[in-house]
């Protein structure tokens, strides 16, 4: 009689406990935000989960990450960030520059969001100071945005004679006029001219290749901007063909084939992002944790671009250059 | 039974008591004495340790700085000409490639005049010739060849700090580096004491240069956030050569150690949880607790053990005694402990063998002295029943009655006859008594006493000459009561000494001690022919008391029974004198 007892109690236990262990709720749910489409994000996406790895979390075991891509269409950042607040997850990150950050920090106050951007979070109105972020956002700056003036010395170190720079810059982007008053005083320093193109639909790109060949500018300057960033590959077959010695922020541009790069080492900043997002679902505040700028600044020089472009690289950009491809 | 009880558990917890103390008391004074002195030492390794790992620390600090300024020597070797340097230019194009963490370099010529800035972010110059000569940089390398800034937060959040370097000659000028301190990080998170602990580095005024945490450097000049940090140094600063204990940021206790970084004044700190720097301690000290408890236990066991068995005999003996003290003279103590508590129980069992037969004595006394004189009783009890065996011996019969007792019985009421008995057996059974005389046979007014058997007495005539006048004199006392109420009644007595066979007659459930030989005849018959107030005895008796008691010869006389006349010897005896 009394065993019998206990084993109804034991197997009440059981039973009470079952509903429990079936709950989703064990695994942390994070939104990802991103301007593109995830095939220019893998190598991001690589360098996030490995930050996140780092503090402990792995995709799919202990953690759940749901995907927003706004493909390259930014003014669907807020919809999309709203639609993923809507989803309660335990942190928002918000990816691949300031729209992203922007569109997130817009539809949610609470969810504490984790933004990776390549321009001055306290300029743009994401945090309140670097040190302190206060609120609910913290996360990672590359120094891409303020580096956009060394881009044009080193075209004018290219190509010392030249007195006029084509600048390609994006209208829509929020660092867009800090960007260019930094390139024009640049420009009175060295003592050259620009040619501000501006664009932000990528079947105007040809066009622009066309009409900075047509202009006497000795070379391209490209202004720091998630949007040019994706879209390395199609930017520097575009050089090639219409021979405009070009420069961008990306290590994606060289080594599809363009001159070169000079930007914030991207793959750091997402690792970072990645680990802030772990301290974050270990429990930190994100006032705890201070805005990380990525200090290290890298620079591509393709010399095969060069030969075919028959520019000369001077060997003081070599000495500058992080990697050369030969 | 429940003080029993009480005594028996008493006993029993003194006994465990000092046995588990005296098991557990040396052990638990061993394990604390090693504990103690375990910790000691550990203690000492550890800050052995830890300074050990601080130095190394410092060292890998050192050596990040070190690489830095080895470098940067390289540009302050040739002195500089009034010409660009475009060499120069690309040396230090290539060092900021190589060094990451310098942000930008500035190369002063030997009058004080910027010729070179090459920069991560900002626009290089070249030949801008400003006069840098007031710059402090510029004036410490200059006095000491060496010089560090003091750290500084750009945009209060990231560490920097500026460092110069002069040539040899004044010619070659000065190079001067802002390093973004950030970028030790590579350093200080490579450096792991122990499995969980870690090092950070502070400057002379306690600000955080590097920390495995970045987020925390990263906060600039927080005072909350250093706190922790400068109480840390502070306290190993005080600790001087004992290892240091304190808490840090998140409030876990840890040991640390400092170790200084000689050219910028910083201090690197090395900590560990005291969790794992003491794990050793505290795994010796569980191993001790948990030895303490087995011994505890086992000594416990031992005690309970040998407590029981040293109050199990004590509980034996205690449930002995009160058994024969209660008589049950037959129980024995069982005890084999080969010492003085089997020695105990031996001669307990011993005298309650000898208090059995004592006791059997007693019963038989007891039971004897319903038929015979307590002295005959005594006699049979000391020397068996054979004193009682039929044999041939010297006694003295003396024969005594009442005279006129059978007019008087008829006449008188039962209950008076009955009076009169009660009162003269009574004086006569005590006299009897005293004498250590046998009374063998009664029967109503007269009776029969034997002198000298079976209990042999000294003199046994005059012992019975004396028992005689005794009686006489005692019955002559009631006589003159009975007289006053009426009853004419008299008493006599015969006695003669002579061989006779003595010994008990009878069948099995009722036995006599009788004499019987002529003597016990003749001593009747004088008896018979006693008148009231007279003692007849015979000539043996006369010849035996001559000369110790008076005897008055009266003559011969007829005996009935006996043909020829004997000569019969009268006793006189003084009568007690009544005032009643």
């Amino acid at each position: 009689m009394r065993r019998r007892d206990i084993l109804t109690a034991i197997g009440g236990a059981a039973a009470s406990t079952l509903p429990l262990r079936a709950q989703p709720l064990a695994v942390p749910l994070i939104g990802y935000i991103g301007p593109e489409s995830p095939e220019p994000f893998t190598s991001r996406l690589k360098a996030f989960r490995e930050g996140l790895g780092e503090s402990g979390f792995t995709e799919s075991r202990n953690v759940a990450i749901e995907y927003r891509w706004a493909q390259g269409q930014y003014d669907r950042l807020p919809s999309l960030a709203a639609d993923l607040a809507s989803r309660k997850p335990a942190v928002i990150v918000a990816a691949g520059g300031a729209p992203a950050a922007l569109a997130a920090k817009a539809a949610t106050s609470r969810i504490t969001i984790v933004f990776e951007m390549g321009g001055d979070p306290v300029a743009l109105g994401v945090v309140d100071s670097l040190s302190r972020p206060g609120g609910n956002l913290t996360g990672v700056s590359s120094l891409s945005v303020e580096v956009s003036r060394k881009r044009l010395e080193f075209m004018h170190e290219l190509l010392p004679s030249a007195t006029e720079f084509a600048v390609l810059a994006n209208p829509t982007s929020p660092t867009v006029d800090s960007q260019l008053k930094n390139l024009h005083a640049a420009a009175d320093a060295l003592g050259v001219r620009l040619h501000v193109l501006s664009t932000s639909d990528e079947r105007e790109f040809e066009a622009m290749f066309s009409s900075v060949s047509q202009l006497r500018a000795g070379g391209l300057v490209f202004t720091s901007d998630p949007y040019f960033a994706f879209r390395s590959q199609r930017l520097a077959a575009l050089a090639t063909r219409y021979r405009v010695p070009a420069i961008t922020q990306s290590r994606d541009f060289p080594i599809a084939g363009g001159l070169m790069s000079y930007g914030g080492d991207f793959t750091q900043s997402h690792r970072r992002a990645g680990l802030y997002t772990g301290r974050i679902l270990s429990g930190e505040k994100p006032a705890d944790l201070p805005v990380q700028l990525v200090t290290k600044v890298e620079m591509f020089v393709n010399l095969k671009a060069a030969g075919t472009l028959g520019v000369t690289l001077p060997p003081s950009l070599i000495s500058s250059a992080d990697v050369v491809i030969e | 039974m429940t003080r029993r009880r009480l005594r028996f558990s008493g006993l029993f917890q003194k006994y465990f008591l000092v046995l588990f103390l005296a098991v557990v008391i040396p052990l638990a004074t061993n394990g604390v004495s090693e504990a103690w002195f375990g910790y000691r030492d550990q203690r000492t390794t550890l800050d052995q340790l830890l300074g050990v790992e601080a130095r190394s620390a410092a060292a890998k600090i050192q050596g990040f700085l070190d690489g830095i300024t080895n470098q940067l020597g390289s540009l302050v070797q040739l002195p500089w000409t009034e010409e660009p340097d475009e060499q120069r230019r690309i040396e230090a194009l290539r060092l900021l490639r190589q060094l990451p963490a310098i942000v930008s370099l500035t190369l002063v010529d030997g009058a004080g005049r910027e010729r070179l800035y090459v920069s991560r972010i900002g626009l290089n110059r070249t030949e801008s010739r400003a006069n840098r000569s007031e710059n402090e940089a510029v004036a410490g390398a200059r006095s000491s060849r060496l010089w560090y800034g003091e750290v500084r937060y750009y945009r209060d959040s990231e560490p920097y700090l500026t460092i110069a370097i002069a040539g040899n000659r004044p010619s070659v000028g000065v190079v001067l580096a802002e390093v973004n301190l950030k970028l030790i990080w590579d350093v200080i998170s490579a450096i792991k004491v122990g499995e969980t602990g870690h090092a950070f580095v502070l400057d002379a005024p306690g600000r955080l240069v590097a920390h495995p945490d970045i987020s925390l450097v990263l906060r600039g000049a927080d005072e909350a956030t250093l706190a922790p940090f400068r109480a840390i140094r502070e306290v190993i600063r005080r600790a001087g050569e004992d290892v240091a204990t304190s808490w840090d940021g998140q409030g876990e206790a840890v040991a640390a150690a400092a170790s200084p970084v000689a050219g910028p004044d910083w201090t690197v700190v090395v900590e560990q949880p005291l969790s794992e720097a003491y794990g050793p301690i505290y795994a010796a000290l569980w191993r001790t607790a948990g030895l303490l408890l087995a011994g505890a236990a086992l000594a416990g066991l031992l005690a309970y053990v040998l407590a029981s068995r040293m109050t199990e005999p004590i509980r034996r003996l205690e449930e002995g005694t009160e058994r024969i003290g209660a008589g049950q003279f037959d129980h024995r103590i069982h005890i084999a402990t080969g010492d003085e508590l089997q020695r105990l129980a031996d001669s307990f069992n011993t005298m309650a063998a000898e208090l059995a037969i004592s006791q059997e004595r007693q019963e038989r006394i007891a039971k004897l002295k319903r038929f015979l004189a307590p002295q005959v009783a005594e006699l049979v009890d000391r020397k068996g029943d054979g004193v009682l065996e039929g044999r041939r011996t010297e006694v003295v019969a003396v024969f005594c009655d009442l005279r006129g007792f059978t007019a008087f019985s008829a006449r008188a009421t039962p209950d008076e006859v009955m009076s009169v008995l009660s009162e003269y057996y009574e004086a006569l059974g005590r006299i009897i008594t005293k004498y250590a005389a046998t009374l063998t046979s009664f029967s109503g007014d007269g009776m029969m006493v034997l002198v000298n058997a079976p209990v042999p007495v000294e003199d046994p005539a005059v012992h019975a000459v004396d028992l005689a006048m005794e009686m006489q004199q005692c019955v002559q006392e009631l006589v003159v009561g009975w007289r006053a109420r009426g009853h004419r009644i008299g008493f006599g007595v015969g006695l003669a000494i002579g061989l006779a066979t003595v010994g008990p007659i009878g069948y099995e459930s009722r036995f006599d001690y009788t004499a019987i030989g002529t003597v016990v005849n003749l001593a009747a018959r004088l008896c018979a022919s006693a008148a009231d107030r007279e003692i007849l005895a015979d000539v043996a008796i006369a010849e035996a008391v001559n000369g110790k008691r008076a005897m008055i010869p009266l003559g011969m006389r007829s005996i009935k029974g006996y043909d020829e006349e004997l000569p019969v010897y009268g006793i006189p005896f003084e009568e007690r004198r009544h005032t009643a």
